[in-house]
């Protein structure tokens, strides 16, 4: 393997992914682990930007660190005890096997001769201490691969199915969301105070039995 | 003439000779790009750092001229001078961090905001082939950005560990979270004319359409225009949109616990995003640095300054709305709004082509015709649907609260009798 100054960018920024989310799986303090998790998809974005797709890094930044890091944080904060979390649970080896398997996958899917590399024209031009700056199969990344990817998502013999699903799950989502926080009516607000007051006499009627039924025992002991 | 390309260049000038003679010194490309782009980014840098400075004075003025007063007149000649005593005042303040305090990441925090806010201006085209970084995905990368910012202050306001600190953090998120919805759908009719989603494309289409002289966008899309510009106004927090920091509900919010420079920078955060709020409605919707007669960065900055100026006079007009009249004016006007007046932009932009054989009259000034008014009248009709809703809803609550008066004075009144 060659060293060009991409591979070396590319290794500082694996160096923050990975060590920004092994912080996040070792930290016992929820609030950090969020904003480590952040600081772990600005690398994927900066991954991103090395690959010479910016779009799909500004998609990384906007919507995991944008939406959804953000969601939770607000969740974390919203949770109790979050500065002396247990580092496992109970699926801890579940999901380390999981995550050993998808592992392999990964490794057996890439096939690296597929990569076959070769120097970019001009690249000798571009040199800091001796080393190129890349060797690319990839020439030209133009303006129109965004227009492409905007094309193939509305293309019935392309992406069209996996797009509108997405769209299908994110309203399900949305009218989901919208129940859970709705506001109740009165007459809801009442018909459910009286389904909790109902398992609330159910639930003291059964201690009620409960705290009886030794007694029973008891007495017909005595007998 | 030679003089007049040399003054409207002046920018572009400068910039290939600094290259040229970095090139010369180094002797290699790549050192030659890293060396000139870090230069780029500290003159950038240090150019909205100090126009912080002149806008913190200016605003003070201008508001003040506004709620008639005079505003700062004693440090230096007309007051000028207070921006600089307002730093000597940071810098010798007392740097308190509490004791309870998530260290790292209340220190952290402002640094995190003023990055957010400075990385903003790297795509800002100043002028013809004068711009930090020409991404071709420059106007995601704005709102993209923008979102450090709302982590930068959910970790002041978790890291201060103080319940207004926090309070304020999460009205923060919601608002700025829930504005990015209408700014983003009224940047999308922008970027379907211009065809891409580069700044500087989208200046140029602003200048010259198919050949065509071009007409700013926000003759295509006034409302658009305008919905944007109050999102901006809100995705900033500023007055009368400050709801994070509502002295009188939440003392200071997120940045309560921040003193000296640390809460400098959180002011620094808050104006140079403010300017680039001007300076992205100005690129995007006012032809950016097209424009007659004076130098191209010349027009990119009055028209920043005249949108800023705006927001100053709303500033010294406005009295803070309230939470419930923000989230309501958000989701339930601008929102769908967006959404009806987006599908309109969409089907008219599209009737009304240029270039279309079949109507050959229709020209880019018949499409910015044909999608102002189509989009207008939407508008204006829900305007009014909404206002009359909400004066009916005012009448109503003053009603019930007359009649409830009305009954206490019956009950005073009949109570008294009773007594006598």
């Amino acid at each position: 393997m060659t060293i060009t100054l991409q591979t070396i960018i590319f290794a500082l920024l694996s160096v923050v992914v990975l060590g920004s989310a092994l912080f996040v799986v070792t930290t016992r303090n929820l609030f950090h682990a969020a904003l480590m998790l952040i600081l772990s998809f600005f690398g994927v974005a900066g991954l991103y930007v090395l690959l010479e797709s910016g779009f799909f890094a500004v998609a990384q930044v906007l919507v995991y660190i944008g939406a959804i890091s953000i969601l939770f944080i607000f969740a974390v904060m919203l949770t109790r005890g979050m500065v002396a979390m247990p580092r496992v649970n109970a699926q801890a080896q579940l999901a380390a096997l999981v995550s050993v398997l998808l592992f392999v996958v990964i490794v057996v899917i890439v096939n690296p001769t597929a990569l076959s590399i070769k120097v970019l024209p001009g690249a000798s031009e571009r040199v800091l201490g001796g080393i190129p700056w890349q060797f690319t199969t990839v020439t030209t990344i133009t303006d129109s691969y965004i227009k492409q990817f905007g094309a193939s998502l509305v293309d019935g013999s392309a992406y069209l199915l996996p797009f509108l699903l997405a769209a299908v799950l994110l309203d399900i989502a949305l009218a989901g969301a919208v129940q859970v926080a709705r506001e109740r009516r009165p007459a809801e607000v009442l018909a459910e105070r009286e389904l909790m007051a109902a398992e609330a006499a159910e639930e003291q009627q059964r201690e009620q039995a409960l705290d009886t039924a030794p007694e029973t025992v008891l007495a017909a002991d005595h007998h | 003439m030679d003089l007049l390309n040399i003054i409207n260049n002046l920018l572009k000038i400068i910039g290939d000779w600094i290259y040229g003679l970095v090139h010369g010194l180094v002797g290699n490309l790549l050192v030659t790009d890293l060396i000139t782009m870090g230069l780029a980014a500290i003159i950038l840098c240090t150019f909205a750092a100090l126009s912080f400075m002149g806008l913190t004075y200016a605003e003070r003025k201008i508001v003040a001229r506004i709620q008639d007063r005079i505003g700062p007149n004693q440090a230096g000649p007309f007051g000028l001078l207070v921006p600089i005593a307002d730093g000597i005042k940071m810098f010798t303040k007392e740097d308190t961090t509490p004791t309870a305090a998530d260290r790292w990441v209340y220190n952290i925090a402002p640094l995190v905001i003023a990055t957010a806010a400075l990385t903003a201006y790297a795509v800002l085209p100043l002028a013809p082939g004068v711009v930090g970084t020409n991404l071709n995905v420059g106007v995601v990368f704005t709102i993209a950005i923008g979102s450090g910012s709302v982590v930068a202050i959910l970790m002041a306001g978790w890291g201060s560990n103080n319940k207004y600190a926090l309070l304020g953090a999460f009205r923060t998120v919601a608002q700025l979270i829930g504005y990015e919805v209408p700014m983003l759908l009224n940047l999308i009719p922008v970027v379907l004319i211009a065809g891409s989603l580069s700044l500087v494309d989208i200046v140029n289409v602003q200048s010259t359409l198919n050949g065509s002289p071009g007409i700013p966008f926000v003759l295509y899309f006034p409302v658009s225009a305008l919905i944007f510009l109050i999102s901006g106004i809100a995705e900033t927090a500023r007055s009368p949109f400050d709801l994070l920091e509502a002295e009188s509900e939440i003392v200071a919010g997120f940045h309560v616990e921040y003193s000296g420079m640390k809460f400098a920078l959180f002011f620094l955060g808050e104006y140079v995003n403010a300017l680039a709020v001007s300076f992205m409605f100005a690129t995007l919707f006012l032809g950016g640095y097209n424009g007659p007669i004076f130098p191209p960065y010349v027009w990119l900055l009055i028209k920043a300054a005249a949108v800023f100026t705006i927001l100053m006079w709303l500033r010294g007009t406005l009295p803070r709305i309230r939470v419930d009249q923000m989230h309501t004016m958000n989701w339930k006007f601008f929102v769908p709004i967006s959404a009806l007046n987006l599908i309109i932009l969409l089907l008219v932009a599209k009737i009304f082509q240029p270039g279309n054989a079949a109507m050959p009259w229709v020209t880019p000034g018949v499409q910015a015709m044909a999608t102002a008014i189509t989009t207008l009248i939407p508008f204006l009709a829900g305007l009014s649907i909404a206002s009359r809703r909400l004066r009916s809803q005012r009448d109503a609550a003053e009603a019930l609260a007359e009649t409830r008066r009305a009954a206490n004075r019956a009950a005073v009144t009949t109570s008294m009798g009773g007594a006598h």
